[in-house]
Parts: structure tokens; C-alpha cells; sequence
């Protein structure tokens, strides 16, 4: 086994550093990514390019829309709770 | 052309749903949706692998205190995960805090992402089958 293959496993074997901020909240725009695409790859009828594209990213679109709507909405609970 | 039997069929949906459990993609390969399943495969083979990268293979922690829950949507990836999890056991590959959650938010969605694939799988090999019985 070369040195890069032993080099890319043991990346594996250590956690990253991921601080708890607000920035690790993007973690959630790859995953919202995949279930679009999984998603549409078992509902469309048939699978092309242009429409299979188009259809996973409004998808995408429609789950963050929906996200920021929800964290806005829980943003203002607790701002009229608390005040 | 002689019509599939009741057992037949059952048995196609059987081999589909676990060849679909087995490899991702691999239950809609079977039936020649060859574009579906490679979409499939790539695309919950990467979030598995982000998910193991960031929290390492420690996230799959099998016998430890990690939820039943998410242990169960980590298993439905693959049973290879299961002798992934017998590697990690004790205390060889510690993971904590955030890490630890984003690694098994990615590993059990992308085990839940596969289960809507295999019951997928399964669906599509049950209409082949109900169309080539002429039903």
C-alpha cells in the first residue's frame, strides 16, 4: 500500500477540529444537498441531466427557504418569551 | 412466456431489498437503472465518508452509548458498517462534542437515505414483477 493511501485512511482514525459556532451550522447545507439529490433520484420518472438538476436544486432551495423560515420563526418565540 | 409465480416474485423483491441493503445503488443496478443507482451510490457513499471523516470511524460506535436510533439508521448503510463498529469498539478511536454529532447526523441520514432507496429498490422490482404477471 503507497504512503498517500496509508496517508488518506489514517485521516479517517483522528475527529477534525469543529468549534461550536455559528459557522458550523453550514455543515447542514451538504446534507440538506444529498437528501435533495437521493431524494429525486428515486421519485423522477426518468433520469436526465438538465431536469434531474433542476429538480434536486429546488428541492435543495426549498429545504433551506423552509430553515430559515423555521429558525426565524423559533428567533422571535424566544425573543417575546425572554423579553 | 411463462408468468412469474407468487414465490418468484416475492424472492426478486427479497434478493432486490437486500442487494439494495448490501450496496447502495445496487437494488436499482439489478433492475438496469443504471443512472438511479449510480446517483445513489456516489451520493450516500459521500455522506457516509464525510460523516467518518470529520467524526472518524469512532462515530460508529455499535456497543458503546451511542443511541439505538442512530446505530439502527448507521446499520441500514451497508452490514459492513456492522464490522466497521467491531473495529471501533473500546477505546481506540475516542471521539467528543461536535465532531461526534455531525459525524452521526451524516452516518445515520445517509443509512436513513438508503432505507428510502431499498423500500425504492423493493417497489420497483414488486411493479416489474406485477406488470410482466400482466396485473
Amino acid at each position: 500500500m503507497s504512503v498517500e493511501a496509508i496517508f488518506v485512511m489514517a485521516t479517517f482514525t483522528a475527529p477534525e477540529e469543529i468549534g461550536v459556532n455559528p459557522q458550523s451550522m453550514l455543515w447542514l447545507l451538504p446534507l440538506a444537498a444529498a437528501i435533495a439529490v437521493v431524494y429525486k433520484a428515486t421519485k423522477l420518472p426518468t433520469i436526465k441531466a438538465r431536469n434531474f438538476i433542476k429538480e434536486a436544486v429546488i428541492l435543495f432551495g426549498s429545504i433551506i427557504v423552509f430553515i430559515i423560515i423555521t429558525a426565524l420563526a423559533l428567533y422571535t418565540l424566544a425573543r417575546l418569551i425572554t423579553e | 412466456m411463462a408468468r412469474p409465480s407468487k414465490e418468484s416474485r416475492t424472492l426478486l423483491m427479497l434478493i432486490v431489498g437486500l442487494l439494495a441493503w448490501l450496496v447502495p445503488g445496487a437494488g436499482h443496478f439489478v433492475l438496469k437503472e443504471k443512472k438511479r443507482s449510480i446517483i445513489i451510490f456516489a451520493t450516500i457513499a459521500l455522506t457516509f465518508s464525510v460523516g467518518i471523516y470529520v467524526g472518524s470511524i469512532g462515530v460508529i460506535d455499535l456497543f458503546g452509548s451511542t443511541p439505538w436510533y442512530v446505530v439502527l439508521a448507521q446499520v441500514m448503510n451497508s452490514p459492513m458498517v456492522v464490522l466497521l463498529g467491531r473495529l471501533t469498539t473500546g477505546p481506540a478511536y475516542p471521539v467528543y462534542s461536535q465532531p461526534n454529532e455531525i459525524g452521526q447526523i451524516y452516518t445515520s441520514t445517509a443509512g436513513l437515505l438508503n432505507l428510502l432507496c431499498i423500500v425504492n429498490a423493493v417497489y420497483l422490482a414488486h411493479l416489474r414483477s406485477a406488470e410482466t404477471a400482466g396485473e
